[in-house]
């Protein structure tokens, strides 16, 4: 839709697009040194040096989903499985175990890796904010999923607005817009 | 790769989409047909019972549980070269990973079909899973049976996850060069997602996680497949050699589907820069390495059975290869153990003509592999008396033909709905446009 209807900027924001990989890596860092943190960066394909750069080697929180989805499909595996065989508990002869470890390993093991695909995903959806129809105008240009690098600064006011164009454009970017030149006013 | 842009991995890859030709649709209209008669033969099955498929004692398990396996087994490389490749960072999986993927989700699907046909009352198959119910009674969890409900159930959930979240920045792709209905559609399914630096910080992190999961799972269901036999008592099924057996053929025959059906794709869709003679190839040494694993076991398990000095389970191993189903036995050996040699020669691993036959000749091998140990052993059970000799009926090998359609019918779906390669990954394999290489180049 949105090609069809109109959607304003939004306030504050700076949008700008980058054809090469070095110049999106300088500008970033130019924007942090001049202590401008509140941007997104969007690209066709994951690449290590933008996440280092603004990550500087943090690591994703998702793993905390993934280890207490293994945890809970684990246990809860083994469980189900025990449980279930003492809810309707028969007398084996040959004095097998009623809960019988090795026998119920296996689904112990299906569960652990089900359960935490499952809690992975969620922790995936949740930290990515998806699904969402919601991001800004800015991130919704289509050339980020083809060829270019866009780099979105938000939340600016009219005289940091000037400095960041400034930045962007000796860093590299091919496209600056919004507020400066305010072309959609 | 070299001379490629971000901007023609996209254009290249999606260029097929959307645009079905009159071959593509005969290429459907065969699968569905097939899948017709395999429909026809099953509702025959369902009016007349059981009965109309070739079961007589003591043999129970004929040509569904053979193509059920047969499936399965097929459905193992698509994860293996998405996650245990993925893992180590093997560059040749990129090209070819997502249409294994694809195909690794329609194969368990068409193998999900037959313990559903195969118990022939179809209506009751949601018996195989825990719910609760009015007597509290629940699943037998020590039987092998109930493990694969779960081990497969879980591969298939897992592997659709892990398919799924592959194809997210994809669609995205596809979402922003669409228009109309079709844009929406994408839009849905593409979840929003922007390819921003937040999303695609968790999107790595996840994906890591998913392939870590995924490994163990290729590994783990074929031995459990495997477990629905070895945990018998039935002479030439109870063997601790099965699960590595399995896995083995499984990959064997999965990787041999992958260059049956990826082949025509990349000729026909012109993807050379992307699916070429180097990823074939690779393919092709997969399917030597476990066509080895495959030999040795068919070797190892007659020497055991003859080492074991145990009369009635030599006597299988000789029947196997001396009675009445030898054709189906000596057909497995040239098919799995003898053609595939060819690919020794690298002339021969590198010629298309070559991969296509030989791998549909490995597949041919790995049908009548299940074929041989299920019938074989089952025929020739406990008492003599009862010996017979299966013969698969109409309704059995209608019903098996039908599955290939089924099968057909997705894979072919697939192709013209979403990238069969993943444009993002193969980006990743290109050079990143830098200003400086431009300003070096111009000077």
């Amino acid at each position: 839709m949105s090609n069809i209807i109109y959607v304003p900027p939004t306030p504050g924001a700076v949008k700008s697009v980058f054809p090469h990989l070095d110049c999106l890596i300088e500008a970033i860092d130019q924007l942090k040194k001049a202590g401008y943190t509140n941007f997104s960066v969007t690209s066709p394909l994951p690449r290590h040096e933008i996440e280092e750069q603004i990550y500087e080697g943090r690591p994703s929180p998702v793993r905390w989903f993934t280890l207490f989805g293994a945890l809970f499909g684990g246990s809860s595996g083994f469980l189900v499985t025990s449980l279930t065989h003492a809810n309707w508990p028969m007398i084996i002869p040959a004095g097998k175990p009623l809960v019988s470890v090795p026998a119920f390993i296996v689904l112990t093991f299906e569960a652990t890796i089900l359960f935490g695909s499952f809690f992975t995903l969620f922790g995936l959806l949740y930290h990515c904010r998806l699904p969402a129809n919601d991001l800004q105008i800015e991130l919704q240009d289509p050339r980020f999923s083809d060829d270019v690098f866009g780099l979105v600064v938000n939340g600016l006011g009219a005289a940091d607005s000037k400095k960041v164009h400034h930045i962007l454009r000796d860093a590299g970017a091919a496209e600056v817009s919004g507020m400066e030149d305010d072309e959609h006013a | 790769m070299k001379g490629l842009t971000y901007g023609a991995v996209t254009r290249d890859i999606l260029r097929p989409l959307f645009k079905p030709s009159a071959a593509y649709f005969g290429l459907l209209g065969l699968c569905i047909a097939m899948l017709a008669v395999g429909g026809y033969a099953f509702l025959y099955q369902l009016r007349w019972g059981l009965g109309v498929a070739g079961y007589q004692p003591p043999v129970f398990w004929g040509v569904y549980i053979t193509t059920f396996v047969f499936w399965v087994g097929i459905g193992h490389a698509g994860t293996l070269i998405s996650a245990v490749l993925f893992l180590f960072r093997s560059k040749w999986r990129t090209g070819v990973y997502r249409a294994s993927e694809a195909m690794t989700i329609f194969a368990v699907m068409s193998a999900a079909l037959f313990p559903a046909i195969h118990v022939g009352r179809a209506w009751n198959a949601y018996w195989l899973f825990p719910y609760p119910n009015q007597r509290q009674l629940w699943q037998n969890f020590k039987s092998p049976l109930m493990w694969d409900v779960f081990a497969v159930s879980s591969y298939f959930t897992v592997s659709t996850i892990f398919f799924y979240i592959g194809l997210i920045p994809d669609i995205a792709a596809v979402r922003d060069r669409t228009s109309g209905m079709i844009k929406k559609l994408y839009s849905a399914m593409a979840l929003g997602w922007r390819g921003t630096d937040r999303q695609w910080r968790h999107y790595m992190a996840a994906y890591g996680f998913f392939a870590a999961f995924a490994t163990p799972l290729v590994l783990s269901v074929h031995s459990v497949v495997s477990w629905d036999f070895a945990m018998a008592q039935t002479a030439g099924w109870h063997s601790t050699l099965f699960p590595p057996y399995f896995v083995g053929g499984a990959i064997f025959s999965g990787c041999a589907m992958v260059i049956t059906l990826l082949l025509p794709m990349s000729v026909a869709f012109k993807w050379q820069d992307y699916i070429n003679v180097w990823h074939f190839e690779h393919l092709a040494k997969m399917c030597m390495l476990t066509g080895f694993i495959l030999t040795y076991a068919y070797g190892m398990e007659h020497y055991i059975a003859w080492y074991s000095d145990n009369p009635y389970e030599w006597g299988i191993f000789v029947d196997r290869a001396t009675g009445q189903y030898d054709w189906v036995f000596w057909t497995m050996v040239l098919c799995n153990c003898t053609i595939p040699l060819l690919w020794w020669i690298p002339a021969l691993r590198r010629n298309y003509i070559s991969l296509f036959l030989i791998s549909i000749v490995i597949n041919i091998g790995m049908w009548f592999e299940r074929y041989n140990i299920i019938a074989s052993s089952l025929a020739h059970q406990f008492d003599p008396m009862s010996w017979t000799y299966y013969t698969p009926t109409w309704v059995e090998m209608a019903i098996m033909v039908g599955s290939f359609g089924w099968f057909g019918m997705w894979f072919v779906m697939f192709m013209k709905v979403m990238p069969s390669v993943a444009v993002a990954e193969i980006k990743e394999l290109i050079r990143p446009p830098l200003k400086s290489d431009e300003k070096v180049a111009a000077k």
